[in-house]
């Protein structure tokens, strides 16, 4: 019995070209797992893939070949099943115009068999500041409230499994800080979170583990200080006492004292040290470039 | 049940929010055909069956605002929820897609039926102020079979529609080139014995000519085709068109416009 949250085996999606007659391969045979209670981050730039895989989890797109397991159930053979699992943010905001935030929120609950389910709508509409403005329609939210309205919504069922696509892209800085607060406390509740972003260095701080994919391919998976080890180097600024500076740079899991000896640095001749160490982004940057 | 409650709420909350859009306006255009066709021109129009013809336009006009109006609130709903993205909600619940397709048959029933009763009482007032007396409602019961069955028909075709359709303007030809002929041909304004052969032909091909002289008959006790044979072709199409509304969901689009 499998104890992962997510597996996506052998996964391929191919498309017909809408302009011509060629084949678009989204996704190319990519296999990866989410263990419970875990943030993976799925990270790649545009067009590399990521929401085809999201769309797959959630039976938005048939997967071509390969399957998803949600908790051992394969979305394909039990999609009523895995659907009740699973909360998705999808990338684009959905504007439904006709209803209220309280009445959407109803809405989503009574899709997933709940029937009095306002206490969890308060708590959502409460934790993500909602609360003042649920007699609202989505066109007269601003953007950060309608990213937090799919938020609210992905959560009404209490899933198992959240899966965020880029839910801050176009949100301000403030919004982002207090969304990734939030991911944190679900984190800490026990959901396990599928998590894509462009913020590369926020990703670097709440994921457990990343996966890197470029042209539906899978370049990395594992602990992002892995990548940054391989491919990144750290940044060493030593200001000597004569006024003179100094810039190595070194291997990741070189230290100080190596790096001193490696230059013939006496301790006696610092004044201060710089220590910059390698980024996600620049690994990221120079694995997709090759 | 609670995932099916919910949908239906959605369909009827949804066209209640906008009154004037769903309701009011075809009413307003119902009248206007009462007023131009069945008062003004009327008087000048013979009929073979001895009724006015104000008196047998009513039914007619009652079932288009039925047929139209449920077509228009499933297919709607359908597109709308395409362009704002909702339809993606809907994908990734656990819905079966027969609740989909049952919540916006019936929602479609509510929105034509509706209309359809005001048409019918707005007709009433104009019968009793031009004849002196009301419309007969001679058989009931089929009256609220054709209601049912009439309005689930034409929602089940607007889903099929919307679902498949890959922009507005392919739902666009399909009313302009399909739903309009369909139901200018099938009887709401004329009787097929006032038609030339070969239009009476091919009305026998137009399942709206029987669904519409089945109500007919169940108001005024006489139409252009046997109760039963109304009945079983109805039903036959209601049949079809469901699959054909399941068939969109199974191969259609959810993702957004």
């Amino acid at each position: 019995m499998s104890t992962a949250a997510l597996e996506v085996i052998n996964l391929k999606k191919t498309y017909q070209d809408k302009v011509g007659d060629s084949v678009v391969e989204a996704v190319k045979g990519i296999n990866f797992s989410i263990k419970a209670g875990t943030i993976f981050g799925l990270l790649g730039p545009n067009g590399a893939g990521k929401t085809t895989i999201i769309a797959a989890i959630t039976t938005l797109e048939k997967p071509t070949s390969g399957d998803v397991l949600v908790f051992g159930n394969s979305v394909t053979e039990k999609p009523l099943l895995t659907k009740r699992q699973v909360g998705v943010v999808h990338q684009e905001v959905i504007n439904t115009g006709y209803f209220s935030v309280a009445e959407i929120l109803d809405f989503q609950s009574g899709y997933y068999g709940l029937f009095k389910n306002k206490e969890r709508c308060e708590y959502l509409m409460h934790k993500l500041s909602l609360h003042e403005h649920r007699e609202k329609k989505t066109r007269q939210l601003s953007g950060g409230m309608k990213r937090r309205l799919m938020i609210a919504k992905a959560l009404v069922h209490s899933p198992k499994l959240l899966l965020l696509d880029e839910p801050t892209a176009g949100v301000d800085v403030g919004l982002r800080e207090s969304l990734w607060n939030f991911v944190q406390e679900l984190k800490k509740d026990g959901l396990s979170i599928l998590l894509t972003t462009h913020y590369l260095e926020e990703a670097e701080q709440l994921c457990d583990q990343v996966a890197i994919i470029h042209k539906g391919q899978l370049l990395f998976n594992g602990h992002s200080t892995d990548v940054i080890s391989q491919y990144t180097l750290k940044k060493f600024t030593i200001f000597l006492k004569n006024g003179e500076k100094k810039e190595f740079e070194e291997a990741t899991k070189m230290g100080l004292n190596e790096v001193l000896v490696k230059h013939q640095i006496q301790l006696s001749e610092i004044q201060d040290i710089k220590i910059e160490e390698g980024k996600l982004e620049k690994a990221f940057a120079k694995m997709v470039a090759q | 049940m609670i995932i099916f409650y919910t949908l239906l709420r959605r369909e009827i909350k949804r066209f209640a929010k906008v009154v004037i859009q769903t309701v009011v306006s075809p009413i307003v255009s119902s009248a206007l055909y009462l007023l131009v066709f069945g008062v003004s021109l009327g008087g000048s129009v013979q009929l073979n069956n001895g009724f006015a013809y104000l008196t047998f336009l009513i039914p007619g006009l009652m079932v288009m605002g039925l047929t139209n109006n449920a077509f228009q609130n499933s297919s709607s709903s359908i597109v709308t929820s395409k362009f704002s993205g909702d339809l993606e909600d809907l994908r990734v619940a656990p819905i079966p897609h027969y609740y989909i397709v049952w919540a916006m048959g019936l929602g479609g029933v509510f929105r034509g039926s509706l209309v359809a009763i005001i048409t019918g009482l707005v007709g009433t007032a104009f019968h009793y102020a031009q004849l002196g007396k009301l419309i007969p409602i001679e058989h009931p019961f089929w009256m609220l079979y054709f209601f049912m069955i009439g309005g689930l028909t034409f929602a089940f075709i607007g889903i099929f529609v919307a679902f498949l359709a890959r922009s507005f303007d392919q739902l666009s030809a399909f009313t302009a080139f399909v739903l309009l002929p369909l139901t200018y041909l099938g009887g709401v304004f004329i009787s097929i014995q006032n038609l030339a052969p070969i239009w009476q032909t091919l009305s026998k091909f137009n399942p709206l000519f029987y669904l519409i002289n089945g109500f007919r008959y169940s108001m005024l006790g006489q139409a252009d085709v046997d109760l039963m044979t109304a009945v079983g072709v109805s039903l036959l199409a209601a049949v079809i068109t469901f699959i054909l509304a399941n068939y969109s969901l199974a191969k259609g689009s959810f993702s957004r416009w």
